[in-house]
């Protein structure tokens, strides 16, 4: 029969809120770096020489079909065998980053894709050139259309950073794990693990939800 | 050693990735069904839980899943033997399940409440008008967001190797090792992951330009933001 | 002011304009009427160059469109246009609406091009509106701001692209009323329509184009008096 007990977590208190901070640090990093990658890819897509497209179109497709783990053990065991040795923090904000960098530059893509045409008329019809036009009619819309896919990005996210653990990176799955064999109390351990992501992962939608409602009363 | 040495272990890796992924897609597809099923139940309670099931396994990392399936489940059941394959496949049919049940339940509501009404007064079942009359037109819908949520799969499987098995991510770290040259085992294996994972993100792409041109707009993947039940108007991105 | 001689386009194997010519002096209103699909929309849009054409000379207020050396955003800065589903940049005030054009294209100051906004906004009947988003305004009232944001960059002429073909009934007359003293105080106006009376009462020349090309031409009084062709004779019937 299987008791439940909590309180063998209590000790771990500490360390597991140290587990969250590192993993909080980790996504907002990682996410931050994808941002400015995908903006890159999303450019380079649209880039009028031929030579930048296909670089960005490989980059993103490559990425869309290999695991996220694979590129992180290419980055940390693969690169430091050749002697660029990354920390696990660093190695895995670079996968991390890397990896969402690709799916962010599609959700930018479509984003400002989904800017109605007409504008677009309005503005070359009052004579606007194609960067005043960007700047001024097509990124406001634009960004409104993604933020709710750029969130559900920084969630999962988030989730996937668990994976840094496997580099031994003390984020909350890593700590999560060391308590476990510590305690042995694993369903209580995971389902505390479990309920602290869930907890996160819903309150960043939430969060993200009013800022948006807020931000857009057009 | 040329790393063309080691292909034997690495196909053999990946064939137990490819036996991972068919018993995730296979059950995973038919749990989520269920699941999805069971969201547009008319007994509340099991609204309940599905809702609440589908909600905390998408907002959870996988990896925890397969931890709490590796550790869990022979503690649950000390009598039986959990092999590393068993519980990294039972945590991806439990993962996957939930982003099936949520695309189930959006190609569900894709029907046109016309449809409900007219079953209802044809005095049809409530499994009736399921079976026959909304889910023959909401699978048109559930069908893209389900070919991403395969992809994913096949990614996903890289974590079982968290819990020891030899699929075909840990093969790549072995053979690196023993070959002493983990840069081109990895490069080896990310070109495998590639070759299975494009065709089918190939077919999803052409599936859907079938859908828009018949008209249908179409939501890619189920959106984590739909915990709070708003559905992302734009193609949302993926998981690694 | 406006010359156009021979204009044809095509888009792939389908010839939308086939040889459309016309002159167009300062301070004219010339409506264009026909069916759907006869190319009006079209030549319209080539005036103020968001269409393209094939051959034929258009010279819009001196700047000859199929020279090489045309420079569109000039063009642009000189003719304003109108749209059916009016455009309004929804992320932005009303007032800011009317401004951005002076501001980034005409080089004007901010506050200069918010007085003249204002302006505009009185002569609209809309400047108790200025600060609110365009998803508050009625159709009608979002074209009114529609036009007042084409006329702050001082138009030498003013296109119309069916302006009251997507408003309610109630609310074409305010949008006409505009129009017609826009007309009054000497605006050199193209407008495609299907409002007849508009036509008949403000028009000094009606063009009647059918298949890409101009059937008749003349003033209200010839065109829907005495109208010389029969395919034209049809279409009055239908629309009267």
């Amino acid at each position: 029969m299987v008791t439940w007990d909590f309180s063998a977590l209590s000790p771990y208190k500490s360390i597991i809120l140290h587990g969250i901070g590192e993993t909080a640090l980790v996504s907002v990093l990682s996410f931050a770096l994808a941002c400015v990658l995908g903006l890159i890819a999303y450019l380079g897509c649209a880039n009028h020489l031929r030579p930048v497209r296909v670089i960005s179109s490989i980059y993103v497709e490559v990425i869309r079909n290999i695991p996220m783990l694979v590129v992180l053990f290419f980055i940390y065991f693969g690169l430091g065998e050749k002697g660029l040795n990354f920390s696990p923090f660093w190695a895995a904000v670079a996968a991390l980053a890397i990896n969402n960098g690709a799916y962010l530059a599609e959700i930018f893509r479509a984003g400002f894709q989904a800017v109605p045409s007409g504008l677009h008329e309005a503005a070359s019809a009052l004579g606007l050139g194609p960067f005043q036009t960007f700047r001024h009619v097509t990124f406001m819309p634009g960004i409104r259309n993604i933020i709710p896919a750029a969130t559900n990005q920084f969630i999962m996210l988030m989730l996937f950073s668990s994976v840094a653990s496997t580099v031994a990176f003390p984020d909350l799955t890593y700590e999560l794990q060391r308590i476990n064999s510590a305690t042995l109390r694993t369903f209580e351990v995971f389902t505390v693990g479990a309920a602290l992501y869930y907890v996160l992962s819903t309150a960043i939608a939430l969060a993200a939800g009013l800022l948006s409602r807020r931000m857009y009363r057009w | 050693m040329s790393i063309f040495h080691y292909t034997d272990s690495l196909l053999r890796a990946a064939v137990m990735t490819l036996k991972l992924c068919a018993f995730g897609a296979v059950a995973g597809t038919a749990w989520g069904l269920v699941v999805g099923l069971l969201r547009a139940s008319s007994f509340r309670p099991l609204r309940w839980l599905a809702a609440l099931y589908t909600s905390v396994l998408r907002g959870v990392p996988i990896l925890i899943v397969l931890l709490f399936t590796y550790y869990g489940l022979p503690l649950a059941m000390p009598n039986l033997r959990f092999s590393a394959y068993i519980c990294g496949a039972i945590g991806l049919t439990l993962f996957v399940g939930a982003y099936v049940a949520e695309a189930v339940r959006g190609g569900l509501e894709s029907v046109p409440t016309g449809q409900t009404e007219a079953a209802q007064a044809l005095g049809l079942s409530n499994f009736q008008r399921l079976r026959l009359v909304m889910l023959p037109q909401a699978v048109r819908v559930i069908v893209p967001p389900w070919i991403g949520i395969l992809l994913a799969l096949v990614k996903e499987t890289s974590l079982v190797s968290v819990v020891g098995l030899v699929e075909l991510t840990r093969a790549g770290r072995v053979v690196g090792q023993e070959s002493n040259n983990t840069l081109a085992a990895f490069a080896l294996v990310a070109l495998v992951y590639f070759v299975i994972c494009w065709p089918i993100g190939q077919f999803g792409r052409w599936y859907e330009h079938r859908l828009a041109a018949s008209g249908l707009r179409t939501v890619h993947e189920p959106a984590v933001s739909n915990l709070l039940g708003e559905d992302a108007e734009v193609p949302t991105g993926g998981a690694a | 002011m406006i010359r156009v001689e021979g204009l044809t386009k095509s888009y792939g194997a389908h010839q939308v304009l086939k040889g459309v010519s016309c002159e167009i002096a300062k301070g004219e209103v010339v409506c264009v009427i026909g069916p759907s699909g006869s190319g009006k929309s079209t030549f319209l849009r080539c005036l103020n160059m968001l269409e393209t054409f094939d051959g034929g000379t258009v010279v819009v207020n001196g700047h000859d469109l199929s020279a090489r050396s045309v420079d569109a955003r000039a063009v642009r800065r000189e003719v304003g246009m109108v749209f059916q589903h009016f455009n309004l940049f929804p992320h932005l005030r009303v007032v800011d609406n009317i401004t951005l054009a002076p501001v980034h294209v005409s080089k004007k100051s901010k506050g200069v091009s918010e007085a003249n906004a204002m302006e505009l906004l009185e002569r609209v009947g809309l400047a108790d509106k200025a600060r609110v988003f365009p998803k508050s305004l009625s159709g009608g009232q979002q074209q009114r701001v529609a036009i007042a944001r084409a006329l702050a960059m001082e138009p030498v002429a003013m296109l119309f692209d069916e302006p009251t073909s997507a408003l309610d009934p109630e609310t074409v007359d305010d949008v006409l009323q505009v129009m017609r003293r826009l007309a009054d105080d000497g605006m050199t106006m193209v407008v495609v329509s299907h409002e007849m009376g508009f036509t008949r009462d403000v028009a000094d020349r009606v063009l009647f184009m059918d298949h890409g090309v101009v059937i008749e031409e003349g003033t209200p009084e010839q065109v829907f008096g005495n109208p010389q062709h029969d395919r034209t004779r049809a279409f009055l019937r239908r629309v009267s």
